[in-house]
């Protein structure tokens, strides 16, 4: 075998192919289009024109690749007090970590493309779960290495998040193994193929799960950690260049990450679209499908921004605790009675 | 004296119908703006607000009419306009040159009050109705005579639309169009 076969048969690798390609690749472009769309809309919103003079027959879209050469080529400043090995290692983990779930999520019914063996198949949601709650210590890390009073707040509330949101995420997500009485997310996708999406037929676990994927992202309303008016940047406040737009683009691909899993959980996976055989029709086609249901989701969350303001931090966390929690708690009771008169 | 009481009575408790209502009211306002837009942005070079006659723009003098009284130096709270002296032809008597003065104004300092306008008294000086010219360095903004004298050019009117500026009962800031005369 030649280098570029050995290469070619790495990168097709369907969970090195998912994280590079789908992941990496994809989630710079959904990044660079929904921070510009998120301006955009909230422009719109609040009768303003947003970016227009980079590129006024594309509505200012060269204005967000303008930024990301000006991230990547602005000098970086780290601070002589910071405790440089977890201030440079925080980042780039948390953005690395943030993308692995999509190593274990399949974007198809067909065995061939699956990212896992069948028998781990069977645990697929639980694993992705499992993976989509690391990124956030790096998070506090990134704070408490920069040794920066504004940072540890930031990192502190972002704990204080964490607490409220992942409870509800995972419990979310929960919500439609319930409905469908399995872990296997191909088994779940595929029991939304017969009825219904089951973001209509349980959207009590499908809001729940929403709002956490909103909150664990510090989108609008719940951009608490990096408040620009209260603490600067939050835990990335000493953050600058390169290492501002990871943090940043880790904030991006984790709001995509969890956008697949709830396309994929709630929003009918690659249905209308049924998998067959072959590359095109049995991998690249469904995993298109999720990926544009998946980037609906991040749009919607970033149009949030044009309507909220901030919630303060005890206000997220009632929410959370009050009315989230208790309503994800509905969602898999809600589940659970589906599953047991037979509607999934 | 024994302190008063009083009654007083707490909000009523949103309740979760409430919350769920607003958050759904809010949200309804904001696809409905996102689907309609009532931008009220003005692009400014393409578009600039045509203003009104008797704006406070830029101050030009007629040379003419100016009687030398200094009155608009003096006035002048921040020391913008000064009075200058020049030789030139006396109309009466054409061969000997006399003495005159005349203000110049300095447009670092300016802070367009119009004060010296109003208070010249022979109305030499006026304002012209625009304020956005644009010069390379400090230097320029110090007027002499001649400069004095000439309206600035107006680039923005070369390259832009000129719009009106109004305000609408139900949409707010709306831009109207006008024509070249007015
Ligand atoms: S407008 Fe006011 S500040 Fe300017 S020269 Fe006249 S008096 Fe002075
Ligand atoms: S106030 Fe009028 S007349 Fe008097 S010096 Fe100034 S410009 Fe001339």
């Amino acid at each position: 075998m030649s280098l570029a076969e050995v290469a070619a048969a790495i990168i097709g690798w369907p969970p090195v192919w998912q994280v590079l390609v789908i992941g990496f690749l994809g989630s710079l472009v959904i990044a660079v289009l929904a921070v510009w769309f998120e301006r955009k809309a909230a422009a719109r919103v609040q009768r303003r024109l947003g970016p227009y003079w980079a590129s006024p027959r594309l509505g200012g879209l060269l204005h967000l690749i303008a930024d990301m050469v000006r991230y990547a080529f602005q000098y970086p400043i780290i601070p002589r007090t910071v405790d440089l090995i977890p201030f440079l290692a925080a980042p780039i983990a948390g953005m690395v970590i943030a993308l692995l779930p999509l190593a274990v999520v399949p974007f198809t019914s067909n065995p061939a493309y699956w990212p896992l063996p069948p028998s781990a198949m069977e645990y697929s949601l639980l694993i992705a779960l499992a993976i989509v709650t690391l990124p956030p210590i790096f998070i506090i890390a990134a704070g408490w290495a920069s040794n920066n009073p504004f940072a540890v707040i930031g990192g502190v509330r972002e704990a204080f998040i964490i607490v409220a949101y992942e409870l509800i995420a995972i419990l979310g997500f929960l919500g439609a193994a319930a409905s469908t009485g399995t872990f296997n997310l191909v088994a779940i996708v595929e029991a939304q193929g017969g009825i219904m999406w089951l973001a209509i037929l349980n959207p009590l676990a499908f809001l729940a799960a929403f709002i956490a994927i909103v909150m664990s992202t510090s989108a609008f309303p719940f951009e608490i950690p990096e408040s620009e008016p209260e603490v600067v940047a939050g835990p990335f406040t000493e953050y600058s260049g390169l290492l501002y737009a990871l943090n940043m683009g880790g904030a991006y691909m984790r709001r995509f990450a969890l956008s697949i899993i709830l396309a994929l959980t709630f929003l009918g996976g690659w249905y209308p679209l049924v998998p067959g055989e072959g590359l095109l029709m049995g991998y690249i086609l469904p995993s298109v499908v999720v990926v544009v249901k998946a980037v609906i989701v991040v749009l919607a969350i970033s149009f949030l921004r044009a309507v909220y303001g901030r919630y303060r931090l005890d206000q997220a966390l009632d929410l959370a605790w009050k009315i989230l929690l208790p309503m994800a708690l509905a969602g898999i009771a809600l589940g659970l009675f589906e599953a047991s008169i037979g509607l999934t | 004296m024994a302190p008063r009481i009083g009654l007083k009575s707490l909000e009523k408790r949103r309740t979760l119908i409430d919350g769920v209502r607003s958050n759904l009211h809010v949200l309804a306002i904001g696809v409905k703006y996102f689907v309609n837009p009532r931008r009220m942005t003005l692009v400014y070079p393409k578009e600039y607000p045509r203003l009104s006659e008797g704006y406070r723009g830029f101050i030009i003098l007629e040379k003419k009419k100016c009687i030398s009284c200094a009155a608009c130096a003096r006035i002048c709270p921040s020391a913008a306009m000064k009075m200058i002296r020049v030789m030139e032809p006396d109309p009466k008597h054409p061969e000997k040159p006399r003495m005159k003065q005349y203000p110049v104004i300095n447009y670092q300092r300016c802070i367009f009050c119009g004060y010296c306008v109003d208070v010249c008294p022979t109305e030499a000086l006026y304002h012209v109705n625009y304020h956005d010219v644009v010069y390379d360095n400090l230097a320029e903004m110090f007027w002499d005579l001649d400069t004095f004298q000439k309206e600035p050019e107006y680039k923005t009117a070369l390259e832009g639309r000129p719009v009106r500026i109004m305000v609408h009962e139900e949409l707010g800031l709306i831009k109207v169009p006008v024509g070249e005369g007015g």
